[in-house]
């Protein structure tokens, strides 16, 4: 009964605060309206990621890879042409190459045939049968793809006449991607998004909480049977709500301009309502360190810059794994729960991918949540609750 | 009754409450005084459980082994309320951290709002009302569990003159029944309101009693000034050294004579007789009665407190 007393009495105050609430349930349908406008209007660049499988020949006892040569002759023409928008990049692998692809981290993937050097080189000393294969990997219907295949068919065209003084000796294959191919820029963008609409919530939650020391009503509340778990269970449970409105809206918004989803909704709520459990623990640090609405506004700055600009929730980011735990990597900004979200929402909304395949991210966003929420619970209990 | 024993609170180097022992009966008004400083919040805070001693005790006896959260209903000098929730939100909300269930706090508000003049204000937010309202939605969220004791720290501060009336009858008539212990710096409150009273200074107990035994007990007491139709500086003096015999305090001038005693009343009829026997003309009589700001000032001394 203490617990629906905190949130009834957290509900009304959260509506009469109304201004930072509708900012905060604002931000998220905003970002998505900008990002909207920066896809529809940014300038293009093609990437174009090669898998060079070229095993080479052995000629006067030299190695020779025709392969390495071609990707050479890629970077050349870049550089040759100036502010090409076509960016070529050599990877180990075909899986990674279509992971890639499927993220929208790249354009289109080149394989390079075993026998590229053989085939050249036969060519080369008048073997006129000697046919080479090269094959294209990407979503045929994305006009990204079909600019990049076009171009890089017409760089390895003109490699081939400039090693071979021959025409025709390679033989372009088409591999079409799956569905997720057909997914757009800012398909990709909206999981970040609505992560970023809980983000927000750190404020509204940090001043939830501090509210009640800067109003020194948390001597009541000390003076009163009222435990720190009822405390800040309402609290808690008010501002989720609020997070997952806000996420509601924001995919609202985002379905009303386009966007296409490919997965579960009540799966997406989970990791919202999840994510939204995080941010309000973590907002229980800033509440614990600040004692006034006006310092969690200029102390959760700090985090909420580190949370959208280095999650991948405002743009997508590159990181590198410190290490993995089995098979999942676990990067520096795996501290931040908005990097599992993200990755969470990202198979779920735009892989399609079931609730299997995210076990690591959800086990990852709990395990943060509870981590948050002790070292929060203990600091503001020390700070705020404890008798002296 | 409470019973503080040996009481001590110390932060760090300083000591703020210094061996305070003393009883409060279950039944009556408590005042609390002393200068700023003199450790009166600190008592307060640890009887009501907001702040651990450091030594000694407090027991809570004949309350039905009741902790000092079910007990004490706390009103603290500053207006500590929700803002953004009405009166009766409020206070139905503080009565649900209580534990108390709803169809029982309910008509407990409504009755201590109508109480203390504020039904009017039942639905209104408490950040609107005035500051003599949000004074008595204080003294109403520290009332809402139904406490046995009231612990009050400045509770008329900020109330024009009718609603201190209606706070006073208020306590009085709480007084009467519960257990009532205020700590103020206003000396005709506490005069007024207390059975008791326990003076400190420096974390230490000073006295405690009646008002009207510390008034007749100490200080300079009761001023007399008498002034005279008649007679000269010389037959002032000489009426003086009459009144030597009554150990009377005197100063002499042209034409009046001042007296101090802590009961100056009990000797109007020997001054008079004594003033007639010299020849003297009273015109006027001038009385200031003992105060218990004059106790006070002789007690705690006259020195500003940080």
């Amino acid at each position: 009964m203490k617990i629906s007393g905190v949130i009834v009495k957290s509900f009304r105050e959260q509506v009469r605060s109304f201004w930072v609430l509708l900012l905060s349930l604002s931000m998220g349908p905003f970002f998505i309206f900008v990002y909207f406008l920066i896809m529809e209007s940014s300038k293009p660049q093609y990437n174009i990621l090669v898998v060079n499988g070229d095993s080479g020949i052995l000629e006067n006892e030299q190695p020779l890879n025709y392969g390495k040569e071609l990707l050479r002759y890629f970077s050349a023409a870049n550089l040759e042409i100036g502010s090409t928008p076509f960016v070529t990049t050599e990877i180990g692998d075909r899986n990674t190459g279509i992971e890639k692809l499927k993220n929208k981290h790249a354009d289109a993937l080149i394989i390079i045939s075993g026998s590229f050097t053989q085939s050249l080189d036969a060519r080369k000393h008048h073997d006129s049968l000697a046919l080479t294969g090269i094959e294209f990997i990407g979503d045929l219907t994305s006009s990204n793809y079909l600019i990049s295949a076009v171009w890089a068919n017409e760089m390895v065209n003109a490699f081939a006449l400039l090693t071979t003084h021959s025409k025709r000796i390679v033989e372009v294959t088409e591999t079409p991607l799956g569905i997720s191919a057909s997914i757009s820029g800012f398909d990709m963008i909206v999981p970040g998004i609505l992560i970023v609409s809980l983000i927000m919530l750190m404020f509204t939650a940090s001043i939830a909480f501090v509210a009640e020391v800067e109003n020194k009503t948390i001597l009541r509340l000390k003076l009163s049977k009222l435990s720190t778990f009822e405390f800040l269970g309402g609290i808690g449970f008010v501002q989720m709500m609020v997070g997952i409105i806000s996420v509601i809206l924001t995919l609202f918004t985002a379905i009303v301009l386009g966007f296409h989803y490919q997965g579960s909704l009540i799966l997406m709520l989970i990791i919202a309502g999840l994510t939204s459990l995080s941010i309000i623990s973590f907002s229980l640090i800033i509440a614990a360190v600040t004692k006034s609405a006006n310092e969690v506004l200029v102390v959760g700055n700090f985090p909420m810059f580190l949370f959208m600009f280095f999650t991948g929730a405002a743009f997508p980011l590159k990181s590198d794994a410190l290490f993995t735990v089995a098979g999942y990597p676990v990067t520096l900004q795996g501290l931040m729960t908005p990097t599992h979200a993200i990755s969470a929402l990202n198979k779920t909304l735009i892989m399609n991918m079931d609730v299997t395949r995210i076990i690591p991210e959800m086990i990852a966003i709990i395990v943060l949540t509870i981590f948050y929420f002790i070292i929060g619970g203990i600091i503001f209990k020390q700070r705020h609750l404890k008798l002296t | 009754m409470i019973t503080i024993t040996n009481l001590k609170k110390q932060f760090g180097d300083f000591t703020a409450v210094d061996g305070l022992s003393f009883g409060i009966h279950k039944k009556g008004i408590f005042g609390l005084l002393g200068p700023n400083g003199a450790g009166k919040t600190t008592t307060i805070s640890m009887i009501c459980g907001l702040l651990k001693p450091s030594g000694g005790t407090i027991v809570y006896d004949d309350f039905n082994g009741q902790g000092p959260k079910s007990l004490i209903g706390y009103c603290p000098q500053e207006n500590i309320f929700y803002p953004k929730l009405t009166c009766f939100e409020q206070l139905l909300f503080i009565g649900q951290m209580y534990g108390i269930a709803s169809k029982i706090i309910k008509p407990k508000a409504l009755e201590l709002l109508e109480l203390l003049g504020l039904k009017d204000k039942t639905n209104e937010r408490a950040g609107r009302l005035s500051g003599g309202m949000k004074r008595r939605l204080n003294i109403c969220l520290a009332l809402v569990h139904n406490p046995e004791i009231l612990i009050l720290d400045e509770p008329e501060a900020g109330l024009d003159p009718q609603s201190r009336i209606l706070v006073r009858d208020f306590f009085s008539a709480f007084g009467s029944e519960k257990t009532v212990i205020l700590t103020t710096h206003n000396m005709d409150e506490a005069d007024r309101l207390a059975d008791r009273i326990a003076i400190m200074d420096h974390g230490k107990l000073l006295l405690l009693d009646t008002p009207q035994n510390l008034k007749k007990t100490i200080g300079d007491g009761d001023i007399l000034e008498i002034q005279f139709e008649n007679g000269n500086e010389q037959q002032i003096s000489q009426f003086a050294g009459k009144l030597g015999s009554l150990s009377l305090k005197m100063t002499t001038g042209p034409n009046f004579l001042l007296i101090k005693h802590p009961n100056v009343i009990e000797h109007l009829p020997a001054i008079k007789t004594m003033a007639e026997e010299t020849g003297l003309i009273i015109s006027e009589f001038k009385l200031r009665q003992n105060t218990l700001e004059d106790v006070f000032i002789h007690l705690t001394g006259r020195t500003l407190r940080q």
